[in-house]
């Protein structure tokens, strides 16, 4: 019953994100055909009054805004997410496309660094005050507040231009044939080395902190007290007692993660030349491709809201209490 | 307990593969050049097609292209016209050799018998006739340069004849429109009747030099193959791949590319290949200009709308200050009448507006503007406007440099510039509502005089009858210097009202690995309409360049005899020859084509 409620709620969300991704864009000046005329085109063009009109009537832009709306929910209802007006094909194409790689690169990395920031930082808050918290503490602080796009750009210029060790930049070596999936599955991880890289330092410092500090407060309680009065030992206390309940407010701020993750990833992307859909949303902003921006909120709303309800089923399933509330 | 140590065991496996698979990686970052280099036995040339997300010009079909120049060459490299452009001027392409009739409005192409569609198709004159009418069924849909207005109706004479009849004489016809139209095949085209939604492999089959592989719109690139039956002569390379990365000048360095190109302010990053002889460099005119574009509007205008007005500005603006400051030295300041130095529409003769306070100063005390406040003059009373001389101008990121510059010189005559930096299509949707005072923008093709027509160029708030019935005569005017003469008043006009005022032409630079390639040149007054980049797709013809190595004679040095023999600029006198018994581009290119040994060209 509980869940079936969740469910609803979570859609119900998702319903008043959708409206708000449709009407946003279309409050910003502009039109997207103005982008098809272009900044500072080699060939200065501009459509007459007449022409202008053809063409937003094609994609349904001269309709009125509720029609728009109509039509743009009766369409998803169906699976259609609509066609991009800048890339002249399906959005969810365009989408899809671009969506493995992000996937690849975010998932990636979302795992290593939370798995790395959870082990840190519990064992940093186990030996908190010694040299190793301290030396763990700085460390992680004074790396992770390098902005990625620096980091990245640090990374590019050492291990792929100096060393020559990992490619410029791309999700895959461009033209060339593989000679077996091996082949291809090798190249993609090779490219994907120096993002996932920079990405995992850009994001460990917060997962880091906050699984000290849950830590750290979950040590000081009393049922820490009383494992310890029953003679358990350190190791089972540890990671039976303190780790899984200090891991909650940690999961729940993994799942808001997700959609910063997707959108945070831009900078990488721009750096790393990575083909994802931070990068799509950007130039489709300036665009105001209307389609195309409405499609990658939805997938990034979908994903957000996702990742909040496994969190919620992770946190049950952590912690008993929440499912009785 | 057991399903908690199931998780956490996953857990550690996943970090244990994630890290074998990080060392697993460096490992093989070595092996894998050696397997590049492996496949590497045909000949690839990798070009920069521009910054990772805007380096995809869309689909390469003729109707779905991105109409900028970038698209439009992607989609040449497929597709060709009836005539081309070299470094020298127009050549033939698809069509061997025309004639025009007395007053212009009858052009006859004889075309070439050798020509194949990539599907093995025999192209014909009807592919010709096809394709003019199809454009003018669909008209719009082209959207790249719109002109097939001129063009009244086309016949097929006989399989390698067409005669094009036009409404009224078109001075730029065999640019603008013989050597911009794309030809379709008829068998294919025929069947499609939303020609800016056909996108299949179909829609890429075409009678160019190369042949599409595989097109990316997420990774930005545009993979291309030889197409060894081409008419036109023997094939340089085997691939062709126009790829985005995030920076050019290492992506040469660490070979990853072969050739990039560079722009304006990028002078610092070409000047590191000065020198290298890995490298060659190539500097080109951009045929493009940045300016300032007044709002002229007469009821909202005020008071930018007054020609003394803006002569004040224009004298304000430092424009050397401004190349100095932003590009490095790499462009030079502009000519107040729009078209580039380099091209032969070029009016060395209009005001310059040399950077001039004084001057300025006394121009706005003449209007009225002679009380200060804090150094800033003020509107005098009874104007539309009372308080602070004060403006808004738009610019993007892009030219906030130039903004500030021209910002703290236009300070000193007392005008106080508020820099508003705002997206494209922001500040767009404000110039079409003429609701602005002065916006920074620029565009190219300013080797051509058709890019003055308003409305596409940017001065649309401006009107003159004059500007507007020189403009309407230079268009059907044929003879060369008569246009010229034309051309020259619609620059001095645009100098003298200062619709815009011009800041400056950026430089070119090609950059390329000759070992690779090493026929790169610039095409003169631009690719097709007037297009300043390098991508012309006749740098993969063996016959550019081959000659000068091989002693055979080839259609650059033939065309460079050509041109001295008949000592004209104007292309359309090729055609003369037939009647008067001169040499021209017929006989010579029958005459090259038969000494290198290819089939050779009859024409009627």
């Amino acid at each position: 019953m509980n869940t079936i409620n969740k469910l609803a709620y979570y859609l119900v969300i998702l319903f008043i994100i959708l409206s708000i991704n449709f009407f946003l864009p279309r409050a910003m000046p502009g039109d997207p055909l103005a982008y098809l005329t272009g900044e500072n085109p080699d060939m200065p063009t501009r459509m007459t009054e007449e022409e202008r009109e053809m063409r937003l009537a094609e994609y349904g832009l001269d309709k009125p805004l509720l029609e728009q709306y109509l039509n743009y929910m009766v369409g998803l209802s169906r699976g259609d997410l609509g066609w991009s007006i800048y890339y002249n094909n399906h959005v969810l194409e365009e989408i899809l496309v671009r969506l493995k790689w992000t996937l690849l690169l975010t998932g990636t990395s979302t795992v290593i660094y939370m798995l790395l920031g959870i082990f840190l930082g519990a064992e940093s808050a186990w030996a908190r005050g010694k040299t190793k918290d301290i030396g763990c503490l700085t460390s992680i602080l004074t790396i992770s507040s390098f902005p990625s796009f620096f980091l990245g750009t640090l990374f590019v210029i050492f291990f792929a231009f100096k060393l020559g060790l990992f490619p410029l930049g791309g999700a895959k070596t461009i033209g060339v044939s593989y000679a077996n999936p091996l082949e291809e599955t090798l190249d993609i991880l090779h490219h994907l080395v120096l993002p996932v890289a920079t990405l995992i330092i850009a994001h460990i410092g917060g997962t880091y902190l906050l699984m000290r500090n849950s830590m750290l407060s979950v040590l000081g309680a009393d049922y820490i007290l009383s494992a310890r009065a029953k003679g358990l030992s350190e190791r089972y206390i540890r990671n039976r007692h303190a780790i899984k309940n200090a891991l909650l407010p940690v999961v729940t701020m993994a799942a808001l993660m997700v959609g910063f993750m997707i959108m945070g990833t831009i900078f990488v992307e721009k750096v790393f030349t990575y083909p994802g859909i931070g990068l799509l949303l950007y130039e489709s902003v300036l665009r105001r491709d209307y389609p195309l921006i409405q499609g990658i909120f939805l997938f990034i709303a979908i994903s957000v809201v996702t990742a909040n309800f496994i969190a919620d089923m992770v946190c049950i399933w952590l912690d008993p209490r929440v499912r009785d509330e | 307990m057991k399903k908690e140590k199931t998780v956490l065991t996953t857990l550690v496996v996943a970090v244990l593969i994630c890290s074998a698979a990080c060392i697993a990686f460096s490992a093989t970052a070595l092996a894998e050049e050696d397997r590049v280099a492996a496949t590497d036995g045909d000949r690839i040339v990798r070009s920069v097609g521009g910054e990772v997300g805007t380096s995809d010009w869309r689909y390469p079909a003729p109707f779905t292209f991105y109409p900028r120049g970038p698209g439009y060459v992607r989609m040449s490299m497929l597709f060709d016209t009836l005539t081309w452009k070299d470094a020298n001027g127009v050549i033939p392409a698809l069509a061997n050799g025309w004639k025009v009739s007395d007053d212009g409005k009858t052009w006859t192409f004889y075309l070439n018998k050798n020509a194949r569609w990539h599907d093995g198709g025999q192209f014909t004159a009807d592919d010709v006739k096809f394709t003019f009418d199809y454009m003018k069924d669909y008209e719009g849909a082209f959207t790249w340069f719109e002109a097939i207005d001129y063009v009244d109706s086309v016949e097929a004479v006989d399989d390698y004849t067409v005669i094009i009849s036009l409404n009224e004489p078109m001075a730029s016809f065999l640019v603008d429109i013989a050597g911009n139209m794309p030809i379709l095949p008829e068998h294919i085209w025929s069947g499609v009747s939303d020609p800016d939604k056909f996108t299949g492999d179909d829609a890429v089959i075409g009678t160019g030099p190369m042949k599409l592989v595989e097109y990316n719109s997420a990774e930005g690139f545009y993979h291309y193959e030889a197409n060894y039956d081409y008419y036109n002569g023997k094939l340089l390379v085997d691939e062709f791949i126009t790829l985005g990365v995030s920076n050019a000048a290492a992506s040469l360095k660490t070979g990853d590319v072969d050739e990039a190109t560079f722009w304006g302010s990028a002078v610092d990053a070409v000047n590191e290949f000065v020198g290298d002889d890995d490298f060659e460099i190539i500097t080109g005119p951009s045929f493009w200009v940045l300016q300032v574009i007044f709002n002229c509007d007469a009821d909202g205008g005020y008071p930018t709308n007054n020609v003394t007005f803006r002569r004040a500005i224009a004298y304000g603006i430092g424009r050397e200050e401004i190349v100095e400051q932003k590009l490095h030295g790499g462009g030079v300041a502009a000519n107040t009448g729009i078209l580039h130095p380099d091209a032969i529409w070029y009016n060395p003769d209009c005001e310059d507006y040399a950077h001039n306070a004084t001057k300025a100063n006394a121009m706005l005390d003449s209007l009225g503007f002679t009380e200060k406040v804090d150094g800033i003059r003020q509107y005098p009373s009874g104007a539309d406007k009372s308080g602070d001389l004060e403006f808004v101008l738009y610019t993007t990121g892009k030219y906030l440099r130039e903004g500030e510059l021209i910002q703290a010189q236009l300070e000193e005559i007392g005008i106080k510039i508020e820099l508003t930096p705002s997206d494209w299509t922001t500040i767009d949707s404000y110039l079409r509502a003429a609701d602005f005072d002065m916006v920074i923008s620029g565009h190219g093709g300013i080797a051509n005089p058709q890019i003055m027509r308003i409305p596409d160029w940017p001065a649309s708030t401006y009107q003159s009858e004059e500007y507007a019935s020189t403009f309407a005569e230079q268009e059907v005017t044929l003879d060369i210097d008569d246009r010229k003469e034309l051309v020259n008043q619609l620059q001095d006009l645009v100098a003298e009202d200062l619709p815009v005022y011009t800041l400056y032409h950026p430089y070119i630079w090609c950059v390329y690995n000759p070992d690779v390639l090493d026929t790169w040149f610039y095409t003169r007054d631009g690719i097709s309409i007037g297009i300043p980049i390098e991508l012309n797709k006749l740098i993969f013809l063996a016959r550019y360049g081959d000659a000068n190595e091989n002693g055979k004679i080839n259609m650059q040095d033939v065309t460079q005899i050509e041109r001295m023999i008949l000592e004209l600029d104007d292309p359309t006198d090729m055609a003369d020859a037939t009647q008067n018994g001169k040499i021209n581009m017929q006989d010579v290119t029958h005459i090259e084509l038969t000494i290198l040994g290819r089939a050779p060209i009859r024409c009627e």
